[in-house]
C-alpha cells in the first residue's frame, strides 16, 4: 500500500469525490489526499436537490457528505472553487485556473456533468431560466417558485418530473413539455410511462408529450414557448430538464479514451494505468448489460467511486452491481432495477399503476432484463440477489402476491449471445 | 430500573425474519438471527426508511432506501452510506414472549 509522502488527488467535488476521498481514508491511505472540486459547497449529495431542499424543507446539512470537520479530521484537503485547467500526464501534475498546482502518484476524475441547455436561450431573461444540476441551482429555482404562478419544465425525464411534484406541492401550476412521444422514453418501457403520466395529471400537472418547441422568446413578466404543432405556453418560470452533459473536456484534454464518458475498466481504471474515473462522468463495462453503461444515479456514484479508490489501494475487487436507481415523487418511492427499457414484456406483481407493485420486465426471449417497482422496494431488493445470483422468477408466478418474492419458483436467467 | 415491553409472540418470527412494532411510541425492528431475538431503532441513522421494510441477509439489515448494511445485533453501520450506528434495545424471553427493554 502505498504510504507516506504518496499524493492522490481527486478531481471533483461531487458525491463520487467525496467516496473516493473517504474510503482511501477508510482502506488505511496515509499520504497526502487533495480533492479539487469547481464548486463552491463541501461535497455534497443531490437528490434531494429536485425534492426536499427544493420544497425548503432540507438543509445544507443534510446533504454534505464530507463537511469542513470530517475533511479536516480525515486529512482531506479540499480545494473548493477551483477548476483544474490542466493535467500534465509525463510530469503527473494538476493545475488549477488560480495557479495552483500538485504533483499526483494517483489521480481520480469525478468530473460529474452538467446540466445540458438549449442554444438560443442567452437571450431570455436569466432570471426565468433555469437548470438543476448543483446546490446552487436549487436555491436559485427555489427563490423563483416561492413567487411563481406557473413552472414550465422542458424535458419529462426524471428531474423534470421531481421538479413538476415539488412545485405541485408547493401550489406551483405546472405544465410539463416532451418531445418523444411519452415521458423517461430513454430508460422506461411504455408501461411505466404511462404510469408516470397519469400520475402527474392526477395532480394537476398538464402533460404535452410528443410535441417538439419551435421557439422560446422572453416576455414582460416570463416566457413564452412557441410549439411546433402550433400551441403557445406561456409561464413566469422555465426549467430545463434535458439531461446532462459528462464533464470530459479536461479528460479529452489529457488524451484518455473517451466514449460518451470517459472510459473506465471495471475497477474504474482508465487507459491511463494511474488514472481513474468514476460516477457520471465514467462509462464502466456491466458484467449484467453485457455492455458499457454510463449510469448517472446516485448508488454508482457512490459504489463505483468506492470500488475505484479500493482498486488503487491495489484491491482486486471489481464494480458489478446491477444498475439500481430511485425516484420520489408525490410521496410515491419508485425504484427501478437492471435495464427495464429494454423489455417489451412487462408483468406487475400487485397494481404497481395503483400505487403498490413491481412490473417484471422480459425480453423478446423471455429474459428478465429489469424492473420497476412502486412502493415495493422489499420486492425489488430480494428480486435483485436473484438477478444476482443469475436467477429470475418465473414469469407466470410473478404475480402470485401470497408467496414471497423470495419463495417464488425460479429458473436461470441467462440472455443468449 | 429497567422496564421491559411485551414485543411479540416467540414464533412470530422465524430466522432471518424481520417485523416493525411500535413500543410505547417508539419504532422497533424486531429481528430473529439463529433462534435469537434483536432489537433495532426502526428508523436507518442515514436516511427516513424503516429498517423493518429492509432486507436481511448474513447478519445484516440493508435499508430500502440506499442499501446500506447495519449489523442487527449491534446496530454497527456495515457498508455505505450508513456512517452512524442505529440504536439497539435490550431484549430478553420470557416464556413465549420476546420484551424489549427502551431505556438505555
Amino acid at each position: 500500500m502505498p504510504q507516506g509522502e504518496t499524493t492522490y488527488v481527486v478531481v471533483g467535488g461531487g458525491q463520487a469525490a467525496a467516496w473516493i476521498a473517504r474510503t482511501l481514508r477508510a482502506e488505511g491511505f496515509a499520504g497526502r489526499l487533495v480533492l479539487i472540486g469547481e464548486e463552491p459547497h463541501w461535497p455534497y449529495e443531490r437528490p434531494a436537490l429536485s425534492k426536499e431542499f427544493l420544497r425548503g424543507t432540507g438543509s445544507v446539512e443534510a446533504i454534505t457528505l464530507l463537511g469542513a470537520a470530517q475533511a479536516g479530521e480525515a486529512g482531506v484537503e479540499c480545494w473548493l472553487g477551483q477548476r483544474v485547467t490542466a493535467v500534465d500526464r509525463e510530469a503527473r501534475v494538476v493545475t488549477t485556473a488560480d495557479g495552483r498546482s500538485v504533483a499526483y502518484d494517483t489521480l481520480f476524475l469525478a468530473t460529474g456533468g452538467r446540466a445540458r441547455r438549449l442554444p438560443g436561450l442567452d437571450s431570455l431573461p436569466a432570471e426565468r431560466v433555469h437548470t438543476l444540476r448543483t446546490l446552487t441551482e436549487s436555491e436559485r429555482l427555489r427563490g423563483a417558485l416561492a413567487g411563481a404562478k406557473h413552472l414550465l419544465v422542458l424535458g419529462g425525464g426524471w428531474i423534470g418530473l421531481e421538479v413538476a411534484a415539488t412545485a405541485r406541492a408547493l401550489g406551483v401550476e405546472v405544465t410539463v413539455v416532451e418531445a418523444a412521444p411519452r415521458l423517461c422514453a430513454r430508460t422506461m418501457p411504455p408501461v411505466v410511462s404511462d404510469w408516470l403520466h397519469a400520475l402527474h395529471e392526477s395532480h394537476g400537472v398538464r402533460m404535452v408529450t410528443g410535441v417538439g418547441i419551435a421557439d422560446i422568446t422572453g416576455t414582460a413578466d416570463g416566457v413564452a414557448v412557441a410549439l411546433a404543432d402550433g400551441g403557445r405556453l406561456e409561464a413566469d418560470q422555465l426549467l430545463l430538464g434535458i439531461g446532462i452533459e459528462p464533464e470530459v473536456g479536461l479528460a479529452a484534454a489529457m488524451g484518455l479514451a473517451l466514449d460518451d464518458g470517459i472510459l473506465v475498466d471495471a475497477q474504474g481504471r482508465t487507459s491511463d494505468p494511474r488514472i481513474f474515473a468514476a460516477g457520471d462522468v465514467a462509462r464502466h463495462p456491466s458484467a449484467f448489460a453485457r455492455a458499457s453503461l454510463r449510469l448517472e444515479s446516485w448508488v454508482n456514484a457512490q459504489n463505483q467511486a468506492i470500488a475505484a479508490a479500493r482498486a488503487a489501494l491495489g484491491g482486486t475487487g471489481v464494480y458489478a452491481d446491477i444498475p439500481w436507481f430511485w425516484s420520489d415523487q408525490y410521496g410515491v418511492n419508485v425504484q427501478m432495477l437492471g435495464l427495464p427499457g429494454l423489455g417489451t414484456r412487462a408483468v406487475a406483481r400487485g397494481a404497481p399503476e395503483a400505487g403498490s407493485g413491481c412490473w417484471l420486465m422480459l425480453d423478446g426471449s423471455g429474459v428478465v432484463v429489469g424492473a420497476v417497482a412502486v412502493n415495493a422496494a422489499r420486492d425489488l431488493r430480494v428480486l435483485r440477489k436473484m438477478l444476482e445470483d443469475g436467477r429470475a422468477p418465473l414469469p407466470d408466478a410473478w404475480a402470485d402476491t401470497a408467496t414471497p418474492v423470495q419463495r417464488l419458483p425460479s429458473r436461470p436467467n441467462v440472455r443468449a449471445d | 430500573m429497567t422496564e421491559w415491553h411485551d414485543a411479540a409472540a416467540t414464533d412470530a418470527l422465524s430466522d432471518d425474519e424481520v417485523m416493525g412494532l411500535s413500543i410505547a411510541g417508539v419504532p422497533v425492528a424486531l429481528f430473529r438471527q439463529e433462534g435469537a431475538f434483536f432489537a433495532l431503532h426502526d428508523l436507518c441513522s442515514h436516511g427516513a426508511a424503516r429498517l423493518s421494510d429492509g432486507f436481511v441477509e448474513n447478519g445484516c439489515v440493508e435499508c430500502p432506501l440506499h442499501q446500506g448494511l447495519v449489523d442487527i445485533r449491534s446496530g454497527a453501520p456495515c457498508s455505505a452510506p450508513i456512517t452512524e450506528p442505529v440504536r439497539s434495545y435490550p431484549v430478553r424471553v420470557v416464556g413465549d414472549r420476546v420484551e424489549i427493554a427502551l431505556d438505555r
